[in-house]
């Protein structure tokens, strides 16, 4: 199985983004209630690719650790997402979300508490919307904090044959005058992704009707 | 933004401020209400009615002027805007009333009520066609010549990239790439392609263009890539840029390490191609001073053999006259003398078979059959502390040799042979069939062809290299003073060049010697060997008369007195001229022509062509002791000619002509 086996179209490509960027819009608006400043999340881009290939491609971008929040979904489409920051940027986001008045030993001590919480608020908005604007329904496990390279988080090892496809969407975050960056990736297998592709077409077909 | 009415004077500044800033129209969606404003700017965009702008129309309008092919994905987008997303920022094609296609940046808000439910969507249109354009020029200008664009800017972790410079890299294509990715696809040892400002500052980049040796992050292979660019200084930060270009010079790379490394081989080339050259020039030195000597050789046995005729000659003739009961020791004296002479007559004869001027009389030849003849010869000859093997087989080819000539050379050979083995040892005839295909490491030498390989191996002391290089060499030996003439092998050598055929000898010191000739294979058909008339002494009648020619008084006297003494009559000339003369004479019958081949004026040769035309059918016998061209092609007699080789002996003159006249 490969990210050849099975694309989005451009309009796929295109419905999905939107769909991700309501979710993330949502969440924007929940963390600004959470966080009571301004926050503004955008997703540019987003791309399926091979599980070794996403795994390859973060460490081609991002030289050093990554930490992860990870959250399992189930559903007509079901698989992993994960929430990634390179580590650099992890404190940065703790000190974003709780306002920067916080010693660097507090900072430290609800990093993990903040991370998944943050990542929490995110991938549920995401999820939450794709299963509401695709009109059905998800069930999500609670998130996990996850730290180490590219090929940890994707469960990439020498020798591993299974090679599941990964939704892959870079997601910018502006709090605080702070400019974070991070990724949002979906890993499904390729049922899940067939039944997500299915989905997109009755959503485009609704949206769009028939006047091209 | 444009609100519905009133108009206010604020609202008018602000088209203003918009318009001047490029904006080419503003809109506010109303998502609630299902209806859009706009301004005057977006009304003239899509050829609406500026008044409706403040009233509101219908939605769907929004979509009218957008390029059919962009408003697909624009409804997707718009979509999520009335789903809730908050950040709109699309390009897409509105297609003016007048049919002209402009290029628009589309950019909005989402705007949502405090249950987090959109109400409003507004925005505003910029034109970015020229910048569409310039984009499309950049795109199409990079993949169309591979060449990828970065930007870098001093004191960032990571850099502003292309796709195509991606792509050059074997990187997942992206806008910025982290410097240390881009370098990490260098090789080691090669600088790295953005060098880190904090190292070395902006001397660390220079010089801007270079190449750098890469390993392709996707498909591994190697690649070498070439960066050109310039630094901008930014005079307010005393920072800078580093913006440049990137594009594969692989092709070129390999065309130069090819270059390269055809002129670093270039010198090796050179001195092999001298030292074939300096072999071919030895090996043509060798055979020009072969030549030079044989000819030389050829000529002094020339005259030697006019000597050697009156010598044994008169030996003989004093001999008979002396008859039986002469005195013993005048006798033994005259013996003694004519062994002395005969053993002359010998030498000149390998003077002569190794300048390969000695007259051959090639005849079809078993070369198996000859060697079992010499079986006993061979015997004789080697000593019984040497095994002899003489091995042949069943199909070998037919030759045409002088049967003589090669035994004499096999007996040579073997002689050889035995004096490499002072302690005995093992000698190997062999013969064999050989093809030899034409090959360009074939020895200019050496004809293509079919051939008889007669090998003579012994498992003696060998041969130094360079006395390998000198074997053939006339008067070369390696014997004691007395032991050899050093003629063997030169005449060896004379006999299978005139044959046809070439020699190979292959040895090593204390590893034995093996000589190897080859003669060419005769053509099938003509095998048949004849058998060797018997020689007898007969005597001739007064009712013959021959016709002797010879330059050489002492020749001629002799000549004449044995025929005479034979019984015929003779009549004799002192050249061509006079022969011609005696001819013309109208006299009696001249049965048969007994000329010298090489006198000076006319030759024995053109003498026959010319009595024949006077005296048809008039029989000649040439003598001769250096026959060179004047009656042999390519070293053999001419077919139908008959020749006695000088130094003769009464036996041996008496036989030939009493053999040409009873023909």
């Amino acid at each position: 199985m490969s990210a050849d086996a099975i694309s989005l179209t451009e309009l796929e490509t295109d419905a999905l983004t939107e769909i991700v960027n309501i979710g993330v819009s949502r969440a924007a608006s929940n963390l600004r209630k959470m966080v009571g400043a301004h926050v503004l999340l955008s997703i540019p881009a987003i791309e399926v690719v091979s599980q070794r290939r996403a795994a390859r491609l973060i460490s081609e971008r991002e030289i050093t650790q990554l930490v992860a929040i990870r959250q399992d979904f189930d559903g007509p489409f079901s698989g992993r997402a994960l929430l990634i920051f390179p580590e650099s940027n992890s404190l940065e986001l703790v000190r974003a979300v709780t306002g920067g008045d916080l010693s660097p030993q507090e900072v430290l001590d609800i990093e993990e508490d903040t991370l998944a919480e943050t990542g929490n608020v995110i991938l549920n908005s995401c999820l939450a919307t794709m299963a509401n604007m695709l009109q059905r329904s998800l069930t999500m496990t609670i998130p996990e904090v996850l730290r180490g390279d590219g090929a940890k988080l994707f469960d990439v090892w020498e020798g591993s044959n299974s090679d599941g496809l990964v939704l892959f969407l870079y997601i910018d975050f502006a709090v605080r005058e702070r400019d974070i960056r991070g990724y949002i990736a979906m890993l499904m297998d390729l049922p899940s992704l067939t039944a997500l592709k299915t989905l997109l077409g009755e959503f485009i077909e609704r949206i769009v009707g028939d006047d091209g | 933004m444009a609100e519905p009415p009133p108009v206010d004077p604020t609202a008018e500044r602000l088209r203003a401020v918009l318009a001047a800033a490029g904006a080419s129209g503003t809109w506010d969606w109303d998502i609630r209400g299902g209806r859009l404003y706009f301004d005057e700017r977006f009304a003239e965009l899509y050829g609406l009615n500026p008044a409706d702008g403040h009233t509101g129309v219908r939605t769907g309008i929004f979509f009218s002027a957008i390029h059919s092919e962009d408003r697909a994905r624009m409804k997707i987008a718009v979509a999520g805007i009335v789903g809730g997303a908050e950040r709109f920022s699309k390009e897409f094609r509105v297609q003016s009333p007048d049919g002209t296609v402009r290029w628009m940046h589309g950019r909005g808000q989402g705007h949502l009520d405090e249950h987090d439910e959109p109400l409003r969507f507004t925005g505003l249109l910029i034109d970015v066609t020229e910048r569409k354009r310039t984009e499309e020029r950049l795109r199409i200008a990079q993949s169309a010549g591979g060449v990828g664009t970065f930007e870098y800017v001093d004191g960032f972790a990571t850099a502003t990239v292309s796709t195509e410079f991606c792509k050059l890299l074997g990187l997942h294509p992206t806008h910025a790439l982290p410097v240390r990715t881009i370098n990490g696809v260098v090789c080691d040892g090669h600088p790295p392609i953005i060098p880190d400002a904090e190292q070395h500052g902006v001397s660390g980049i220079e010089p801007l263009h270079g190449e750098f040796r890469i390993l392709r992050r996707d498909d591994g292979s190697e690649r070498w890539v070439a960066r050109r660019g310039e630094i901008v200084r930014e005079s307010e930060t005393n920072g800078y840029r580093f913006i440049g270009v990137l594009y594969d010079v692989t092709a070129a790379k390999v065309a130069e390490a090819r270059l390269q490394e055809l002129n670093d081989t270039l010198e090796a080339r050179v001195r092999e191609e001298v030292v074939e050259r300096q072999q071919a020039e030895n090996a043509l030195r060798q055979a020009q001073k072969m030549e030079a000597v044989g000819q030389l050789t050829g000529g002094i046995a020339h005259d030697f053999n006019n000597l050697l005729t009156i010598i044994i000659g008169n030996i003989d003739t004093v001999s008979r006259r002396l008859g039986a009961g002469g005195d013993p020791r005048a006798r033994r004296s005259l013996e003694n003398a004519q062994k002395g002479a005969e053993r002359a007559a010998s030498l000149t004869q390998r003077l002569l078979a190794f300048s390969r001027l000695q007259p051959l009389e090639p005849k079809p030849t078993d070369v198996a059959r000859l060697l079992a003849g010499m079986s006993d010869l061979l015997t004789r000859s080697i000593s019984e502390a040497i095994s002899i093997q003489v091995r042949t087989p069943p199909d070998l080819w037919g030759i045409e040799v002088d049967p003589h000539q090669l035994e004499n050379a096999i007996l040579n050979l073997a002689v050889n042979a035995r004096d490499a083995m002072p302690r005995g040892g093992a000698l190997t005839i062999r013969a064999d069939n050989i093809t030899i295909k034409a090959a360009p490491s074939l020895p200019s030498y050496v004809v293509p062809g079919a051939y008889v390989e007669v090998a003579v191996t012994d498992t003696g002391i060998g041969m130094a290299p360079d006395t390998m290089a000198k074997v053939f060499d006339p008067f070369f030996t390696t014997k004691e003073v007395g032991k050899g003439t050093g003629l063997g092998l030169s005449m060896v050598y004379g006999f299978v060049k005139q044959s046809g055929g070439h020699v190979e000898i292959r040895s090593e010191l204390g590893a034995g010697t093996t000589i190897c000739i080859f003669l060419p294979r005769l053509a099938a058909g003509s095998e048949h060997t004849a058998e060797e008339p018997a020689i007898t002494a007969e005597l001739g009648r007064r009712s013959e008369t021959i016709l002797v020619v010879e330059d050489d008084d002492d020749v001629r006297v002799y000549t004449v007195e044995i025929l005479q003494e034979l019984g015929y009559r003779v009549i004799e000339a002192a050249d061509g001229e006079a022969a011609l003369r005696a001819l013309n004479s109208g006299d009696t019958a001249i049965h048969l022509l007994l000329t010298d081949v090489v006198m000076p004026g006319m030759s024995g040769s053109e003498l026959a062509d010319r009595a024949r035309v006077l005296r048809p059918g008039l029989k000649v016998l040439f003598t001769s002791g250096y026959t060179r061209d004047a009656i042999m092609r390519d070293g053999r007699l001419e077919p139908g000619l008959d020749l006695l080789p000088k130094p003769f002996t009464y036996v041996s003159l008496a036989a030939k002509v009493r053999a040409l006249l009873d023909r």
